[in-house]
């Protein structure tokens, strides 16, 4: 699973939460692959990123490396900077481990790279 | 008023409107009639059943002039044959009536034509043609038999007997409820069917022979008596139904939706109701004094008297498990338990099944639909498009320049995706664990037909709607019930192979859904479609089964494009029919 997903991903769907945004990140297993670059496609995700919440996720797998806290301004001429964005958001995959609800305490498996946000029947 | 006190200016008058009238009857009903050169058969040309004339009225003013042998009033026509025993008695009737007599429409006169011969009424006549599943059998009890029952039942005297609208019943064994339509199963009546009955041997030789009623009907008809046309409830009766006709004969009539089949019923003939006559053909008795019966020979019409019908029948223990869906009151009760029942059937005859055929699906799933690679390449670079219900991932990073997520329930399916490099999360498409308002596009090809209830199906398209920002767009495909649309057979019926024989299901089924036959029409909205499995060779070795049943809803013409149009800011924008598909882009604004 790529960051990017994971910026998007929410418990809202258990029955009594309310926002369930960001989902905790337990992982076990973490790959980095290759993925081409494409500077256009990686300014115009930006503005659609909750960016705190990017920057956590890769925080907590120890791949934060020199990214700013901050988007930067001008950041769709700064090569170096979206590469940066490029490399967090698409080739740093969780491959095993669990996303954990935030408010309650729920885990959702990751088995070989798959997310499984299937909900039981009591659950809904 | 007799028609020599009329004015000549008047004759002239009513001889005019004769002339008009004898083409508008042979028109309508293929009958030669004249004006001056009498017969023994009269026509009102100016009134008939359609304008209110009744054989009652008709005997009132008619059966004064002679003996009338029959009244034919014919359904949806505007004239009515009158036939005496002789000649003298029509001129009498036609010089009393003939432009006086006011029981025409709004109390108009009637006019009156001489008929060379009643018509021959395809509708109302018995005719060559038979009834599936209906057999008779003539003199299946002797005339002392007959007697014997008729003393079983006194009518005359009244008691214990229920009286009808139309004609008089009593039951033995259990009691039939015409409120219900049923039988109250737990409460069997202290009288049996009668020893007298017991004649089921005589069926020994026959398709019928393991037949033993325990509950019988006798119904008391007077002339001008009937039962309105019905279908005897699926789940009150087993298959056959027997209908023992006594005192006199009377004609049935049978029908179906394309057909009306009128059949004489002679006294001591037994009518054998079974398979599609007995579940998917109504039969009933028209209330009137005559019956015309079309014999090789010509048409005979004969004055009804009373008639009394032994009907047997056996009360059945279970659903119906019927072919003929459409009248089959199980079958609609099962349809209902769909609403509440619908995530159990979704797991086992939808979630079940994928996990199982993934492999075969995946090999089956290659190329993808030209309108829905237009649509993904309808994003610009940098957008959000997620896959509801991606199956093997065909439609995931066809768009190079969007980010592509595809969301599934099958694990086995998803694990395919991975393999190719998709990135996939499990998810119900009832419950997308996306943010509100988060992507740009969204598809869903062939998955919300999946869903057991409108319910389901509704809420499915509302998750699709929640997860796009405004602006967003989505692309939902769901299958069809038609199947040819502008003549044009869809390519899943095209691929339809004559040698192919329908497979029989591999899998006990938790509900009553009718079972499609592969690349044929739909013949129902909620069915289960087969899916043969080829396994490959390593895991052929089991004895699993190879076939498994799919639940699918398929929509009619404008139930995706309505559902639609009921979610909060979302407009359709574009609705369409591709290959056996309906097929709907909608935005939210």
């Amino acid at each position: 699973m790529k960051l990017l997903t994971h910026n998007m991903l929410t418990s809202k769907c258990i029955k009594g939460v309310s926002v369930g945004y960001p989902l905790k990140i337990n992982a076990s297993d973490v790959k980095e692959t290759e993925i081409d670059f494409n500077p256009e496609f990686v300014s115009k995700m930006i503005p659609k990123l909750d960016w705190p919440v990017l920057y956590e996720a890769a925080d907590s797998l120890g791949k934060v490396g020199d990214l700013p806290k901050n988007i930067i301004e001008n950041f769709e001429n700064d090569e170096d900077f979206l590469k940066k964005v490029h490399h967090i958001m698409l080739e740093v995959e969780i491959v095993n481990g669990n996303l954990i609800c935030p408010e309650t305490g729920r885990k959702f498996p990751i088995n070989n790279g798959i997310p499984n946000m299937l909900l039981n029947e009591d659950e809904i | 008023m007799d028609q020599s006190n009329l004015s000549n200016q008047k004759l002239k008058k009513i001889e005019k409107k004769l002339r008009k009238l004898q083409h508008i009857v042979l028109k309508e009903t293929g009958v030669e009639c004249s004006i001056n050169k009498p017969t023994n058969i009269l026509v009102i040309a100016n009134a008939g059943l359609i304008n209110g004339l009744t054989e009652e009225t008709v005997l009132e003013h008619f059966s004064i002039y002679g003996t009338i042998e029959t009244i034919l009033l014919i359904p949806g026509k505007s004239c009515c044959f009158i036939r005496y025993s002789d000649e003298l008695s029509a001129i009498k009737a036609s010089e009393n009536h003939n432009g006086t007599l006011n029981i025409a429409q709004n109390s108009k006169p009637i006019y009156l034509l001489y008929a060379t011969s009643l018509p021959n009424n395809e509708d109302d006549a018995i005719n060559e043609e038979t009834v599936p599943g209906l057999v008779i059998f003539e003199d299946f009890i002797t005339l002392e038999e007959e007697q014997k029952l008729l003393d079983l039942c006194d009518f005359e005297s009244n008691s214990d007997v229920s009286h009808m609208k139309n004609r008089q019943v009593k039951h033995f064994g259990y009691e039939f409820n015409y409120n219900t339509n049923n039988v109250d199963k737990n409460q069997p009546l202290t009288e049996g069917i009668p020893e007298e009955c017991n004649f089921w041997n005589r069926l020994d030789n026959t398709a019928f022979k393991s037949f033993i009623p325990d509950q019988l009907t006798v119904n008391h008809y007077l002339p001008g008596q009937g039962i309105p046309q019905h279908v005897d409830t699926h789940s009150a009766f087993e298959d056959p139904i027997m209908t023992l006709s006594l005192r006199n004969p009377i004609v049935m009539e049978f029908k179906n939706s394309y057909k009306h089949v009128s059949v004489l019923l002679k006294p001591r003939s037994l009518a054998v109701m079974s398979g599609e006559c007995r579940y998917n053909w109504t039969h009933g008795i028209t209330p009137r004094k005559c019956d015309m019966v079309h014999t090789k020979t010509g048409d005979v019409s004969f004055q009804r008297d009373t008639r009394v019908s032994y009907t047997f029948r056996k009360v059945l223990r279970k659903p119906c498990e019927c072919m003929f869906k459409t009248n089959c009151d199980s079958f609609k009760e099962s349809i209902e338990k769909l609403r509440s029942n619908a995530p159990e059937l979704e797991k086992e005859h939808v979630h079940k099944v994928y996990e199982k055929i993934a492999g075969h699906f995946d090999s089956t799933r290659h190329k993808p639909w030209p309108n829905v690679v237009e649509f993904l390449e309808s994003f610009e670079t940098g957008s959000i498009v997620v896959d509801v219900g991606c199956g093997n991932g065909k439609y995931l990073g066809l768009n190079k320049g969007v980010f592509n997520v595809g969301c599934d329930a099958s694990l086995n399916l998803l694990d395919i995706c991975n393999k190719k490099g998709l990135e996939i999360f499990a998810a119900n498409c009832l419950k997308i664990p996306i943010k509100d308002n988060c992507v740009d596009g969204a598809i869903s090809i062939a998955v919300i037909h999946h869903l057991a209830n409108d319910e389901r199906r509704f809420s499915a398209l509302e998750e699709i709607a929640r997860i796009l920002k405004p602006g967003g767009r989505a692309l939902v495909y769901v299958w069809a019930k038609e199947q040819e649309k502008d003549q044009e057979k869809s390519s899943y019926l095209k691929q339809y192979r004559n040698n192919k024989t329908p497979q029989a299901a591999g899998e006990a089924s938790v509900s009553n859904l009718p079972i499609h036959v592969n690349r044929t029409q739909f013949e129902y909205e909620d069915l289960l479609v087969p899916w043969k499995l080829k396994r490959s060779n390593e895991s052929n070795k089991s004895n699993e089964p190879n076939t498994f049943l799919r639940f699918y809803h398929v929509f009619h013409e404008d139930e995706l494009k309505e559902l639609c149009e009921d979610i909060e800011n979302i407009e359709v924008i574009k609705y369409y029919y591709d290959q056996g598909n309906w097929c709907s882009i909608i935005r939210k604004y």
